[in-house]
C-alpha cells in the first residue's frame, strides 16, 4: 500500500480523496494554483505544493509541474480525480515512466476509450449493443448525408473529440442535415482542432443510464449497479439517482452483465463507467466509457456501502477487489443534487465570488461533499460546482422527501446558486412520478432548458 | 481562516495497509528537455513527434542528421554513401584527432555530414545533411569531399541534389585545406548545374561562413527553416567590427527572404511535402521540352506562324468584338480596383503554385510574383506583376510598379525555366516600372534592358498576357514573348495617356484625347499586329466573372503550349526574334 498520495485536482473531489486517504492512514499531498491558496483541499492535506498561476493550463493541467511536485514530495501515487488530467493518456504514461502509480487504468486504455469512434468499434466487436451509426469516421457533408439515409432519421451528428454538447447536432431530416453537420464540424475544429465526425441514430426521449464498474489486476470485474443521470441541462448532468426507476431487477442484471462484459473486453482495470442510452422500449445501447471516477459516484456508494475512492486506491496498489459480484447488494435509494455557483435566471451563468455564510444540512442518510466554507472566495477560473448533496433513503419516495428537507436546510449566502432550481425539481410532480428522461428539463422547465 | 486548524493524517493506525517499501518516484534522464527559447520543460516524446519543435513556444531545435533524414525521407529508403571516410589532419594540428574522435563518439557519425540517396514522397534524390553536433558542422576536407562525391555521383546518375546546410563555416584546424573545400564543392555544383540537374539548398540554423559562401547559396531553389541564422560573417563578429547594435531579426531566414537570397521559408512540418512537390515539378518524365532544346533550327517552317503587323492588318473589323467603349473607357477599366490581379489568374488557372522569391542580389520585390506551377499536370513557370487590392496590400506591392530587383527576380525565374525546359507564362499589369531614386540607383534601365536582351533568345516558349495596364518598358520587360495577348479591357502603351498629354500638349487633363490617338486598346493593338490575341470580357473583368475569363485563358494557354511545345529551342528563339524584327 502507498504511504503518500498526491492529489492532482482541486475542489470537492480533492477533498473527497484526501478524506479517503486519511481514513486509510495514507499521507496526502495537495497541489494548488495561486488562486487556490485558501481552498479547502490546500488546507486539509498533509502537504501542499503550489504549482503555478490560476490558469489551469499553467497549474492543474501542467503535467511537468505535477510530476515534479510528486517527485519532490516523494509521493508514490497520483489520484487524478475527474476532469483536468484524469483522462489524459499522456499523463498516465508519464507517471508510469517516472515510477509513479497513476490511480486509474493504463494509458493505452485511456487512449482507446477516449477516442469515441475507436471505443465504439471495440464495443461492437465485443458484441455490446451500440446505437446504429457510422462505422467509420466521416469528414464530408455529402458522404455523411448518404450515411444518414442508411442509419435513418433523426440522426445525431457528433464530433469525435467533442464533449459537453460541443460539436453535437441533431438532424431531423435530409433538409436540415448539411447545415447541422457543418455547424457541428466547425465547432469541433474551433474547439478541438479535429474535423472527425460520426453519426448515429438519435434516440428520442432516452434515459442516460450508466453502470459503475470496478476491476482489479487479477481480472475480477464487478458492476455496482446503475445511476440514472437523465436529468440534464444542455447535456450537463443536474442530479443523479441510484437505482433507476426505469430499471427492473432483470434488466439491471442484463445491463450489468453487459457492462462487465464490455469492461472485460478491453481488459479494464480500476474504476470506470459504462454509459448506456435506454430507449422507451427498454432497449439499451453503449454510448461511451469513462475511464475515471465520476462526479456522481456517491449515489453508488450510498446504495452499495462501498467507498469507491478507497477501492480505487486499493486496486491501484495491487490489492484485489473487496467484493465479489454476489456480495454487491443495492440497498435503498440515493439521490445527488449538484449545487453550482451559477445563476438560473441568467442562463446559468457562472457567478463566482465570496461566500459569506454556509449552513449545511445533516442527519441520518444525508451527506455533503464540498470544499466550501464561510468566507471562502470561489475563484472564477474553474468549474462552478460548489457542493454535492447526497441523501440515502429506504426507497425513492423517502429519498426524495429527505432531499427536499436537506435542500431546504442548505444555506449558501453571498453568491448565486442553483439551489432553488434543484428544490423546484425535487418538488415537481413529474419528478416524483419518475417521468425523468433526458428531456425532463426542456419539458417541465422550458425557461431553464434553453 | 481555516489555515492550520485541521489535524493532519495520523499514520499509526491501519498497519495492515503498510507493505514493502516501494521505489521512490523519479524522473528518468532525458524524459524532459528544457527549451532553450522559453525555458519551459518539455516532454522529449512531444518534441520528437513534433519535428523537434518546442510544443510550447514553437522554437526550432537543431536536428541530428539521422533524425533529419528520418523526418524527410520515405520510410526505409535511405541508403548512405561514403559512410566511412578516413580522418585527415593536413596540418598535423595538435589535438585535432582527439577532438574529431570525441565528436565521433558523441554523435556516432563519421563526420559532420551524412550523404546518400533516398526517396522523398516517392521521388528519388541525393541528399546531404549536416550535423551541428560535430564540431559545429564545420567544413573540413572530409565534409567537402563527401559533399563533392555525392554531387558528382548525382550528376552522373542524373539525380536531383538536396543539401540540408548547417555550419559554423571553415574547419579552423585544417587551415587552407578547409578553405579550398568551398571552391571544390562549388565546382561540383556548377557541373551538376551545367548538366541540367536540380539542386535544392535547405538552410537550417545556423548556416554561416564558408558554407554560406559556397554550396549553400548556389541552389536552383533555396529554402530556409523559420528563424534560422544565415550569414557569412557571424553577428557577433559584425557587431564587434562595426561597433553598432544589429537590427532585430538581422541575418534570420526572414531577413534573407526580404533581401532576395532565399526563395521560401518552409516550416519543418511542411518540409518533406514541399521537397516532394519540388522534386515532382522537376521530375524527368516530361522530356519533350528537353528534346526541343536540342532540336535543329528550321526557320522556314516556323515563319508562317509569326503574325506580324503586315499579317494582322487584314483582320476584318467585324471579326473584332465591338465594345462600344472609348479608349479612355478602357484605360479606366484597366485600372479599376476590383479588377482581378495576376495572383487571381494564377490561382484560378494553375495548380500548386509555389512562389519563389528574391533576385539573389538585393531584395524581393512585392510588385512581381513568380514561381513554379502545374498546368494540367505540366510544370510551367509563371510570373506576374502584382497589384494590391487594399491600400495596405498596394503599399507592399508598390501599386504594381516593379523595382529593378523585381525584373531581376523575373529573369532569374525565366533562366531557371530555361534550364528545366519549362514554358514561361507572364501576366502583365503595371502602370510602369517604379520611378524613384532607389530604382535608379540600382539600375532600373539596366534591369529592363537585361530582360529584353535575355528573353529574346530564351530557349523555352514565352507567353505574355496583358491583364490590366501594360505600362511602357515596365510592361515590355515581361513581354518579349512568342505571343502577347490582351484582355479586352486591358491597355498597352508606350506611356500613360496622362504622361503623353503632358509631354505632347503640356496638359495632362487631355488624357482622354491622348488615349484615343495613342491606340492603346487591345482591339487597336491587335489591328496593328502588336499582339496576337484578344480575350473577350463580356462584362468588365471582376471577381464575378474571373472564373469564366480564366477558363477561356486556360483553353487558349493549352493551345499555345500545344503549338509552341512542339518547337525546338532554335525555332522558338527564331520565332521570337522575327516577331519583333518585323515590327
Amino acid at each position: 500500500m502507498f504511504t503518500k498520495i498526491l492529489v492532482a485536482n482541486r475542489g470537492e473531489i480533492a477533498v473527497r480523496i484526501i478524506r479517503a486517504c486519511r481514513e486509510m492512514g495514507i499521507k496526502t499531498v495537495a497541489v494548488y494554483s495561486e488562486a487556490d491558496r485558501e481552498s479547502l483541499h490546500t488546507l486539509l492535506a498533509d502537504e501542499a505544493i503550489c504549482i503555478g498561476p490560476a490558469a489551469s493550463t499553467e497549474s492543474y493541467l501542467n503535467m511537468e509541474r505535477i510530476i515534479s511536485a510528486t517527485v519532490a514530495a516523494k509521493a508514490e501515487a497520483i489520484h487524478p480525480g475527474f476532469g483536468f488530467l484524469s483522462e489524459n493518456a499522456r499523463f498516465a504514461e508519464l507517471c508510469q515512466k517516472c515510477n509513479i502509480t497513476f490511480i486509474g487504468p493504463s494509458p493505452e486504455l485511456i487512449h482507446k476509450m477516449g477516442n469515441k469512434s475507436e471505443a465504439r468499434k471495440t464495443m461492437m466487436e465485443a458484441g455490446i449493443p451500440v446505437v446504429p451509426g457510422s462505422k467509420e469516421p466521416v469528414y464530408k457533408a455529402e458522404e455523411a448525408k448518404a450515411m444518414a439515409e442508411k442509419i435513418g432519421y433523426p440522426v445525431m451528428i457528433k464530433a469525435s473529440s467533442g464533449g459537453g454538447g460541443k460539436g453535437m447536432r441533431i438532424s431531423w431530416g435530409p433538409e436540415d442535415f448539411e447545415a447541422n453537420f457543418q455547424n457541428a464540424q466547425m465547432e469541433s475544429v474551433k474547439g478541438f482542432s479535429d474535423d472527425t465526425m460520426y453519426l448515429e441514430r438519435y434516440i428520442e426521449k432516452p434515459r442516460h443510464i450508466e453502470f459503475q464498474i470496478m476491476a482489479d489486476k487479477f481480472g475480477h470485474v464487478v458492476h455496482l449497479g446503475e445511476r440514472d443521470c437523465s436529468i440534464q441541462r444542455r447535456h450537463q448532468k443536474v442530479l443523479e439517482e441510484s437505482p433507476s426507476i426505469a430499471i427492473s431487477k432483470e434488466l439491471r442484471k442484463k445491463m450489468g452483465d453487459t457492462a462487465v462484459k464490455a469492461a472485460r473486453a478491453v481488459g479494464y482495470e480500476n474504476a470506470g463507467t459504462i454509459e448506456f442510452l435506454l430507449d422507451k422500449n427498454k432497449n439499451f445501447y453503449f454510448m461511451e466509457m469513462n475511464t475515471r471516477i465520476q462526479v456522481e459516484h456517491p449515489v453508488t456508494e450510498m446504495v452499495t456501502g462501498l467507498d469507491l475512492i478507497i477501492e480505487q486506491i486499493r486496486v491501484a496498489a495491487g490489492e484485489p477487489l473487496s467484493v465479489t459480484q454476489d456480495q454487491v447488494k443495492i440497498r435503498g435509494h440515493a439521490i445527488e443534487c449538484r449545487i453550482n455557483a451559477e445563476n438560473p435566471a441568467k442562463h446559468f451563468m457562472p457567478c463566482p465570488g465570496l461566500i459569506t455564510n454556509v449552513h449545511t444540512p445533516g442527519g441520518n442518510g444525508v451527506r455533503v461533499d464540498s470544499h466550501i466554507y464561510s468566507d471562502y472566495r470561489v475563484p472564477p477560473n474553474y468549474d462552478s460546482m460548489l457542493l454535492k448533496l447526497i441523501v440515502h433513503g429506504k426507497d425513492r419516495k423517502s429519498a426524495i422527501a429527505k432531499m427536499r428537507s436537506a435542500l431546504g436546510e442548505l444555506v449558501i449566502e453571498g453568491i448565486e446558486t442553483n439551489l432553488d432550481f434543484q428544490y423546484e425539481i425535487m418538488n415537481h410532480e413529474a419528478f416524483l412520478e419518475g417521468d425523468t428522461d433526458t428531456h425532463f428539463i426542456p419539458t417541465y422547465f422550458p425557461e431553464y432548458g434553453k | 481562516m481555516l489555515r492550520d486548524m485541521f489535524k493532519k493524517t495520523y499514520t499509526l493506525i491501519d498497519t495492515k495497509y503498510r507493505s514493502q517499501a516501494r521505489q521512490e518516484p523519479n524522473v528518468p534522464e532525458g524524459l524532459w528537455r528544457k527549451c532553450r527559447k522559453c525555458g519551459e520543460p518539455i516532454y522529449g516524446e512531444d518534441v520528437k513527434n513534433n519535428y523537434y519543435i518546442c510544443p510550447k513556444c514553437k522554437a526550432y531545435f537543431r536536428v541530428h542528421a539521422m533524425r533529419r533524414i528520418e523526418i524527410t525521407a520515405d520510410k526505409g529508403t535511405f541508403r548512405e554513401w561514403n559512410r566511412e571516410m578516413e580522418f585527415s589532419n593536413p596540418l598535423d594540428f595538435p589535438g585535432y584527432e582527439e577532438k574529431v574522435q570525441a565528436a565521433r563518439e558523441k554523435t556516432r557519425l563519421n563526420e559532420a555530414v551524412v550523404t546518400g540517396q533516398c526517396l522523398i514522397q516517392g521521388e528519388k534524390a541525393a541528399v546531404a545533411v549536416c550535423d551541428a553536433r560535430f564540431l559545429m558542422s564545420s567544413m573540413g576536407h572530409v565534409v567537402g569531399e563527401k559533399i563533392t562525391l555525392m554531387v558528382e555521383r548525382a550528376t552522373r546518375e542524373g539525380l536531383p541534389v538536396i543539401i540540408f546546410a548547417c555550419s559554423g563555416g571553415a574547419r579552423m584546424q585544417e587551415g587552407c585545406v578547409s578553405l579550398m573545400q568551398m571552391a571544390k564543392t562549388s565546382g561540383a555544383i556548377k557541373r551538376h548545374h551545367q548538366a541540367g540537374n536540380l539542386f535544392v539548398s535547405v538552410l537550417t540554423d545556423p548556416t554561416t561562413g564558408g558554407v554560406t559562401a559556397s554550396f549553400a547559396m548556389l541552389g536552383d531553389i533555396i529554402l530556409a527553416e523559420p528563424g534560422a541564422l544565415i550569414g557569412f560573417a557571424g553577428p557577433r563578429v559584425i557587431q564587434q567590427t562595426i561597433g553598432q547594435k544589429l537590427p532585430e531579426g538581422f541575418q534570420k531566414a526572414e531577413f534573407l527572404v526580404e533581401h532576395g537570397f532565399v526563395d521560401r521559408i518552409v516550416p519543418r512540418e511542411e518540409m518533406k511535402e514541399t521537397l516532394g512537390r519540388i522534386l515532382k515539378m522537376h521530375a524527368r518524365s516530361g522530356q519533350e521540352a528537353e528534346a526541343g532544346l536540342k532540336g535543329e533550327v528550321n526557320v522556314e517552317t516556323i515563319l508562317p506562324g509569326v503574325e506580324t503587323a503586315a499579317g494582322a492588318v487584314d483582320k476584318s473589323e467585324d471579326e473584332l468584338p465591338q465594345g462600344g467603349k472609348t479608349a479612355w473607357d478602357h484605360v479606366q477599366l484597366s485600372r479599376k480596383s476590383d479588377r482581378p490581379v495576376a495572383g487571381d489568374y494564377i490561382e484560378e488557372i494553375f495548380d500548386e503554385f509555389m512562389e519563389l522569391r528574391g533576385d539573389r542580389y538585393f531584395g524581393d520585390d512585392g510588385a512581381i510574383i513568380g514561381g513554379i506551377a502545374m498546368f494540367h499536370g505540366r510544370p510551367v513557370t509563371v510570373i506576374g506583376q502584382q497589384k494590391g487590392k487594399t491600400t495596405k496590400e498596394n503599399i507592399s506591392r508598390n501599386f504594381g510598379m516593379p523595382s529593378p530587383e523585381g525584373y531581376r527576380k523575373a529573369l532569374r525565374l525565366m533562366k531557371q525555366a530555361e534550364k528545366f525546359g519549362r514554358p514561361v507564362i507572364c501576366f502583365v499589369d503595371t502602370p510602369g516600372a517604379f520611378c524613384g531614386i532607389e530604382a535608379e540607383e540600382r539600375g532600373q534601365g539596366e534591369a529592363i534592358a537585361r530582360n529584353l536582351f535575355e528573353m529574346s533568345d530564351l530557349k523555352v516558349p514565352i507567353l505574355s498576357i496583358v491583364i490590366g495596364e501594360g505600362g511602357s518598358g515596365g510592361a515590355l520587360a515581361l513581354a518579349v514573348a512568342n505571343e502577347v495577348w490582351m484582355l479586352e479591357n486591358a491597355v498597352y502603351s508606350v506611356l500613360s495617356p496622362e504622361g503623353f498629354a503632358s509631354i505632347l500638349w503640356k496638359d495632362s487633363k487631355r488624357a482622354d484625347e491622348a488615349a484615343e490617338v495613342m491606340k492603346v486598346t487591345a482591339r487597336d493593338l491587335l489591328r496593328l499586329g502588336i499582339i496576337e490575341d484578344l480575350i473577350p470580357e463580356k462584362t468588365p473583368a471582376s471577381g464575378d466573372n474571373l472564373g469564366e475569363i480564366a477558363m477561356e485563358m486556360d483553353k487558349r494557354i493549352g493551345n499555345f503550349l500545344g503549338k509552341y511545345g512542339k518547337m525546338s529551342s532554335g525555332e522558338l528563339q527564331a520565332h521570337r526574334y522575327e516577331r519583333f524584327r518585323r515590327i
